[in-house]
């Protein structure tokens, strides 16, 4: 079983509001950066595309990892993050 | 729209204009029109990309998928789906071996049965189905090869799961293969109880020992310099890495090759180290094992089996030996012996360089049990510090009554001389603590 980071925690306690993609747990500077040329520059757009797949994790993680090459555990992470902060806030 | 019409066979016409048209609002899609021009017949799985949003959508529909919208930056994603769809059985199982290769790290042992079993070599296959139907096969294997010599360090290697699954089968059984079953054993994944893995321990023990003592009674009986050397590697590797019930796949590998090596000089073994140990049987077979049997009496406490493997006739069948080597072991109508075996780590498709202590190691226990040899003294030790500091603080408090008390103490020691310089001295003392 995997324990939560402190980015994941950090993300989930509050409203995300205008972070940054690297906010999300997984999402490092590199990761990041691909994902902003991409276009997901906040948070919030990689929210949006979460919530357009209907959060469905399979497909999520494969479109990350098409998106900005996130391996296994990254896409995991992130799913996680945004699901949990769902649970919360949405 | 048609929906569930996928084949490019139904309204050809309409949907290659209609394609046409939407591959224009769509960028970055390779139009693959001439190729659908030319294999209209052959391809019966379309091209997700060739379909529109809501074609994509109703063929997600159609195999059980419900889709989200079908948007600019979901799109990639679901027609990759739909290429998984389409090809059913290699996908998943695609997808069941990366799941586990994520969660191989953590588990150990039920993992491999959900998802690998089908990727499996057979061996592995076999070691996690029941050990009973296997153990019978492996009995018939065995009792027609046991008479064979070479035959059977080899066994182990024609067999992937050979090595396994002896451990349970000990009445019929060559002396052998349970003890490379039982490194074996240590390495991979079966459910046993902790006898059998008490039963291998304590043989594992002997194992490295009975190796070196092989090693140097074909040093003596003046066998090739091949067996020494491997069975003296492997006896290092024992010591060296050596815990009572880890052994490296090195070992275990190591082992039946000089069990293979000495199994393979058949007839100048038998000769020369019948003659050099009188307890020994003729066969090379039963040498293995009374070497280690003999290793027993040389090295540990004696047990029953070294007297009674001079009581018996060398002709006796192997059941009274295999018998003997596990005392504990009562008599089944199969034979069949199933123990629980401890988990073993490292076994999800890694190899394990060296042991994984799962138990504390002897040299462990060892630093352990120094460590909580110390540990009482040191606290008694703070105890005492302690004490002693109040001590020191009643005396700092109380100099004054003290220091009286002793000088009276020692006024009555002395009685005439230096009495009356004590006695002054007290005074001064007591004048000075009167000041103070």
């Amino acid at each position: 079983m995997s324990s939560t980071s402190q980015k994941h925690k950090d993300f989930v306690a509050e409203p995300m509001g205008e972070k940054t993609v690297m906010a999300l747990a997984g999402i490092g500077e590199v990761l990041g950066k691909r994902l902003e040329e991409k276009g997901f520059d906040k948070a919030y757009v990689v929210l949006g595309q979460f919530l357009v797949l209907k959060k469905d994790e399979e497909l999520f993680r494969d479109w990350l990892k098409d998106t900005c090459g996130a391996n296994v555990k990254q896409q995991g992470d992130c799913y996680g993050c945004l699901k949990e902060w769902c649970d919360a806030f949405l | 729209m048609p929906d569930g019409c996928i084949s490019p066979e139904c309204s050809s016409g309409v949907q290659w204009n209609h394609l046409l048209a939407n591959s224009d609002q769509i960028p970055g899609h390779t139009w693959r029109s001439k190729d659908r021009e030319e294999d209209p017949d052959h391809t019966e799985i379309p091209d997700p990309r060739t379909l529109t949003d809501d074609e994509l959508k109703a063929a997600l529909l159609h195999h059980g998928v419900k889709a989200g919208p079908i948007v600019g930056t979901t799109r990639a994603v679901y027609e990759k789906k739909l290429k998984k769809l389409l090809q059913p059985d290699e996908s998943g199982k695609v997808n069941g071996a990366e799941k586990a290769v994520v969660y191989s790290d953590s588990e150990e042992e039920e993992e491999e049965e959900v998802e690998e079993e089908e990727q499996k070599a057979d061996g592995e296959e076999e070691v996690e189905e029941s050990v009973c139907t296997e153990s019978e096969k492996q009995t018939a294997e065995q009792t027609d090869l046991a008479k064979q010599e070479s035959s059977q360090a080899k066994l182990p290697y024609q067999n992937g799961s050979f090595p396994y699954l002896q451990c349970f089968m000990p009445s019929s059984r060559l002396h052998a293969r349970p003890t490379s079953n039982r490194e074996s054993k240590s390495k991979w994944n079966s459910r046993n109880a902790v006898k059998s893995s008490e039963r291998s321990r304590s043989r594992c023990k002997e194992i490295p020992v009975g190796i070196s003592r092989a090693s140097s009674v074909d040093q003596h009986s003046g066998l090739g310099s091949g067996v020494p050397s491997g069975s003296q590697s492997v006896m290092s590797n024992g010591c060296s890495s050596f815990s009572s019930q880890a052994f490296s796949i090195t070992q275990m590998v190591k082992e039946m090759e000089s069990r293979s090596l000495i199994s393979s000089s058949t007839d100048a073994d038998r000769e020369l180290n019948v003659s050099n140990v009188q307890e020994h049987r003729s066969q090379p077979i039963r040498l293995q094992i009374a070497d280690r049997m003999k290793n027993q009496s040389v090295y540990y406490t004696p047990q029953d089996s070294p007297h009674k493997w001079g009581a018996q006739p060398p002709q006796e069948p192997m059941k009274d030996i295999i018998k003997e080597i596990f005392p504990e072991t009562g008599t089944t109508p199969t034979g069949i012996h199933a123990t629980r075996r401890r988990p073993i780590k490292g076994a999800a498709q890694r190899p394990v360089q060296y042991g994984y202590p799962a138990t504390p190691v002897s040299p462990a226990t060892l630093e352990r049990r120094e460590m909580e040899r110390r540990r009482v003294p040191i606290r008694i030790q703070i105890l005492v510090f302690l004490i002693m500091a109040c001590i020191l603080y009643f005396i700092y408090v109380n100099l004054e009554d003290i220091c009286v008390v002793l000088l009276d103490s020692l006024n009555q020691g002395f009685d005439s001389e230096d009495g009356y310089s004590l006695q002054a001295e007290t005074e001064d003392t007591q004048v000075v603590s009167g000041q103070d």
